[in-house]
């Protein structure tokens, strides 16, 4: 596998996702103090275990890679040497019913 | 008053957190996008790549949620494998490649479990004697 993404990385943007999800039980947890702050957040956040991510990561690859290689397609049929957004247009509809 | 400039200085914080996270993502996706166009022996052009990235960002959040839900509905705090597989439910070839992919991540991981264990029993006995 050459290129795919960190998988600390992923797990702060979920970390991210998970906070706006909850955003009343942060109100309660404020504190002054900005580390009593941190530790009441790693209390109540989910967590992922390191294959979880890992598994995520190779989604979110498979997801970019895909989206190059049907855009790829379009392009090479017509005889484009350069993948423009058209061709990303053309393509989109049916890779986010497939995701 | 009080409350709320706190609460909008964590708004602000979280907004420059994401803008820092959804930037690092980016680059991420700028090397495998433009791998990906090497291979097929193709250019891409960057607006092409900057789309591609927002959907990724956006994608992951959805999953965040997804497998957040799937974790809490079995009662779980941890997210597991198996819920990234489950998000990936609607489609079956995706499916196929995510657990096979699983499948050689827990064939590599005992070796490395077992590793791990020993030293730790090791210092456990220390700590008791």
């Amino acid at each position: 596998m050459e290129n795919t993404f960190d998988s600390d990385l992923i797990y702060s943007i979920f970390k991210l996702a998970w906070s706006r999800k909850t955003p009343e039980k942060s109100k309660e947890a404020e504190p002054i103090d900005t580390e009593v702050a941190r530790a009441s957040k790693k209390n109540r956040s989910t967590t992922a275990n390191s294959n979880a991510l890992t598994v995520s990561c190779e989604l979110l690859r498979i997801f970019v890679t895909e989206a190059v290689e049907r855009a790829a397609i379009i392009a090479e049929a017509e005889g484009n040497g350069k993948i423009e957004a058209t061709h990303l247009e053309r393509i989109l509809p049916q890779l986010l019913l497939d995701f | 008053m009080e409350e709320r400039e706190c609460a909008y200085e964590k708004l602000e914080e979280t907004e420059e957190k994401a803008e820092l996270l959804r930037n690092r993502f980016r680059l991420s996706v700028i090397g495998i996008a433009d791998a990906e166009a090497k291979k097929q022996g193709l250019e891409i052009a960057e607006s092409v790549v900057a789309c591609i990235s927002d959907l990724a960002f956006k994608f992951t959040e959805l999953l965040a949620n997804d497998v957040w839900l799937f974790a809490q509905h079995a009662g779980r705090k941890s997210i597991n494998m198996e819920d990234v597989i489950l998000s990936a439910h609607r489609n079956e070839h995706l499916l196929g490649l995510l657990r096979s992919f699983s499948h050689d991540l827990k064939g590599k991981e005992p070796k490395a479990e077992k590793k791990r264990k020993r030293p730790l029993k090791e210092d456990d006995t220390r700590v008791v004697s």
